[in-house]
């Protein structure tokens, strides 16, 4: 099989996964994900009908491979389609560790895909003498993938990183918001590319109607679209957001979901449906202002890609809001 | 007789919950009305993030005296604390400074500084708190040239100049400084080891904030003592945070009963261990998240919620740590790596 082919072939196990109603309920276990959540994630944001230029752009960013062993991460638990996809078009002897914690989506896509012969093994990094190993995951991760592998085995690495949105001084304050909690609501907004923080072009009174509507819109989706579980982390750091933009500005606050605004500084609030909302007067202004989180930018979501782009490296992927859980599957998502 | 601590809190509270918008607002939305506070563990406590991305005082700017930043992380923005009237901070720090280091030490006495002089971070309270020791402990006013770290860079030979003089002179020193920079003096004399005159003692404070390799703080203290030639109980740990007015120290200089590791509170502040989602406080022995109340942050937060793990223990608290952000998996960023150390 040609890359290209290899990779049709994974497109083609992702449609069938998603058509399961049967991997609903173990994806809810293992993702904490509600089951409306699951179902937003494998019907909307999963990539199941690529185009064939987005196909043939990630064949083409991906350098031919002898071997490449796949290290997952469980955040986001479509990812695996993309990263085996890049991992297919670079070599055809792929193995895979999925994640301990969400093994279900890679397993229902190996089961799939038998004349792929990906094999799923729990390989000791530094026993792999050849190839590439692509590792997703946090720093930490990454820093011991990268130490435990031998010479000449080349690491490829996706390590932690973030979305932000940016609303510019021409946007519909009301659409936006609307999109961007889609782009929230999805996965629980544990993935790489969920928005955390909202920059809004404009006076604070602007920024505040932003936040107010943002706030309305998540009550709004999280009706349909009920949030999941939190873990221990993620309600810990929920509580400290909460008291700190308390006292900093003002907090929107629904059952499952906050907003918070205040003019200053960014706040990076944690996954779990929070969002950050403050103002920038010019888009130079809003430069500065995601400065200090520049390097984890992984995603912009905007309704002005031609600006945004003024204002950002070109690693950081561009989307429109509403479509920051929906890159393309034209390569990594991460292409920092 | 001094006003019990609680009375004071109270007072304090009610007072920047008028005068602090903030703090007015986190009473008001915890449903706690300053009127009715009756201990100190009744009023809310002030994340070290407010302080990060919002003025966190009870008077203008322009009536500061002084204002301490946080050292700042790889992302993100740098807390900051505005005095009215750092001389309260001074004579906090002076006073438990003196009780934890000095006891039992002939004053005054050389006291040196493995930091960067005030010059070169002028927003440092660390650096403040230093040269507030080398002025009163020293019995000089304190110059640049007692600080060792000039553009992170160690100064060995001109420390050494000073310890040497000291030897001669038999005068025990008091040697302050950073984890990291002990580090790069255990790094930069080797096994030669760099002896302190008999009776000296160390004060160590704070992480390492990728500034040199890590080294558990156990190791720390045994190989400085080992190094420097001074007894492990004398080198002892100080606890304190840009967002507080107060410090916290062992006691192993003063009491041969203390143990290592236990950090004791001066008497005008509390560490109250809570937990991290009910901000409640937790059982005696059980780990939860420093709620500090400080009684000298008269103009700031008389409560600040910290993001250090700790544990009462006899005698005082133990310092565990943090708690890692979440999410604890995946790529997407840990809040505690954005937020970094304070």
């Amino acid at each position: 099989m040609t890359p290209l082919e290899r990779v049709r072939t994974l497109v083609e196990a992702a449609r069938e996964v998603a058509a399961d109603a049967g991997v609903v309920a173990p994806l809810v276990l293992s993702t904490g994900l509600s089951p409306e959540g699951v179902a937003l994630a494998l019907h909307r944001c999963l990539e199941t009908h690529p185009t064939d230029d987005d196909l043939a752009a990630l064949v083409g960013r991906s350098s031919p491979a002898r071997s490449v062993h796949v290290i997952l991460s469980a955040n986001v638990f479509t990812a695996p389609l993309r990263a085996l996809a890049v991992a297919c078009a670079s070599s055809p002897a792929v193995t895979v560790r999925p994640s301990r914690r969400e093994p279900v989506f890679t397993r229902a896509l190996l089961a799939r895909t038998a004349n792929l012969g990906i094999l799923e093994v729990d390989a000791n990094v530094a026993a792999i003498t050849a190839g590439e190993v692509h590792v997703y995951g946090r720093d930490e991760t990454v820093a011991m993938v990268r130490a435990a592998a031998a010479p000449g085995v080349r690491v490829r690495a996706h390590g932690a990183g973030m979305g932000a949105a940016l609303i510019s001084e021409r946007a519909d304050l009301e659409a936006a918001a609307r999109v961007l909690a889609e782009d929230v609501v999805a996965f629980d907004q544990r993935g790489c590319s969920s928005p955390r923080v909202a920059l809004v072009v404009g006076s604070p009174r602007r920024g505040e109607r932003f936040a107010a509507l943002l706030d309305a819109a998540l009550g709004a989706l999280s009706r349909a679209i009920p949030r999941g579980r939190l873990d221990d982390a993620e309600a810990r750091d929920a509580r400290r957001y909460v008291e700190t933009i308390t006292f900093a500005g003002l907090l929107l606050r629904g059952e499952t979901h906050a907003v918070g605004f205040a003019v200053g500084p960014l706040l990076v609030p944690p996954p779990g449906r929070h969002v950050h909302v403050t103002v920038a007067d010019t888009l130079a202004t809003a430069r500065a202002c995601l400065q200090p989180v520049e390097r984890l930018l992984v995603a912009i979501g905007t309704d002005d890609a031609t600006a945004v782009q003024e204002i950002v490296e070109a690693r950081v992927r561009i989307c429109q809001l509403g479509e920051m859980q929906r890159a393309p599957l034209d390569g990594p998502v991460d292409l920092r | 007789m001094p006003e019990p601590f609680d009375a004071l809190a109270v007072d304090l509270a009610r007072f920047q919950a008028t005068h602090v918008a903030g703090y007015g607002r986190l009473c008001r939305a915890r449903g706690a009305a300053p009127s009715t506070f009756a201990v100190a563990r009744d009023a809310p406590a002030v994340p070290t993030e407010a302080f990060k991305v919002s003025r966190v005082a009870s008077f203008p700017d322009r009536e500061a005296l002084a204002v301490f930043r946080t050292s700042g992380t790889t992302v993100g923005a740098r807390g900051s604390h505005a005095m009215r009237r750092p001389a309260t901070y001074d004579v906090a720090a002076v006073a438990f400074g003196r009780w934890a280091l000095t006891t039992g030490l002939a004053l005054p006495l050389p006291v040196l500084a493995l930091a960067p002089p005030p010059d070169e971070a002028p927003d440092s309270s660390l650096c403040h708190m230093m040269q507030l020791f080398i002025g009163t402990f020293s019995g000089s006013p304190g110059t640049p040239d007692d600080f060792f770290l000039r553009d992170g860079i160690l100064e060995l030979a001109a420390l050494d100049a000073r310890v040497s003089s000291a030897m001669v002179a038999r005068r025990p020193v008091l040697l302050l400084g950073t984890s990291f920079a002990f580090v790069h003096l255990l790094d930069a004399v080797g096994e030669a080891g760099f002896r302190l005159p008999e009776g000296s003692r160390v004060m160590q404070t704070g992480g390492f904030k990728g500034r040199s390799r890590e080294v558990d703080a156990g190791e720390l203290r045994s190989t400085l003592a080992s190094a420097l030639g001074v007894d492990e109980r004398a080198v002892i740990s100080e606890y304190g945070m840009t967002e507080l007015s107060s410090q916290f120290y062992e006691a192993t200089g003063r009491d041969t009963s203390a143990r290592p590791g236990v950090l004791v509170e001066p008497p005008w502040a509390r560490v109250v261990p809570v937990d991290a989602e009910t901000l409640e406080p937790v059982p005696d022995g059980a780990v939860g998240i420093a709620r500090i109340e400080d009684l000298m942050n008269v103009d700031s937060a008389f409560a600040v919620l910290a993001a250090d793990r700790v544990r009462r223990v006899p005698g005082g608290f133990e310092l565990l740590g943090r708690f890692p952000g979440a999410p604890p998996r995946g790529c997407s960023i840990a809040v505690d790596e954005i937020l970094g150390p304070s």
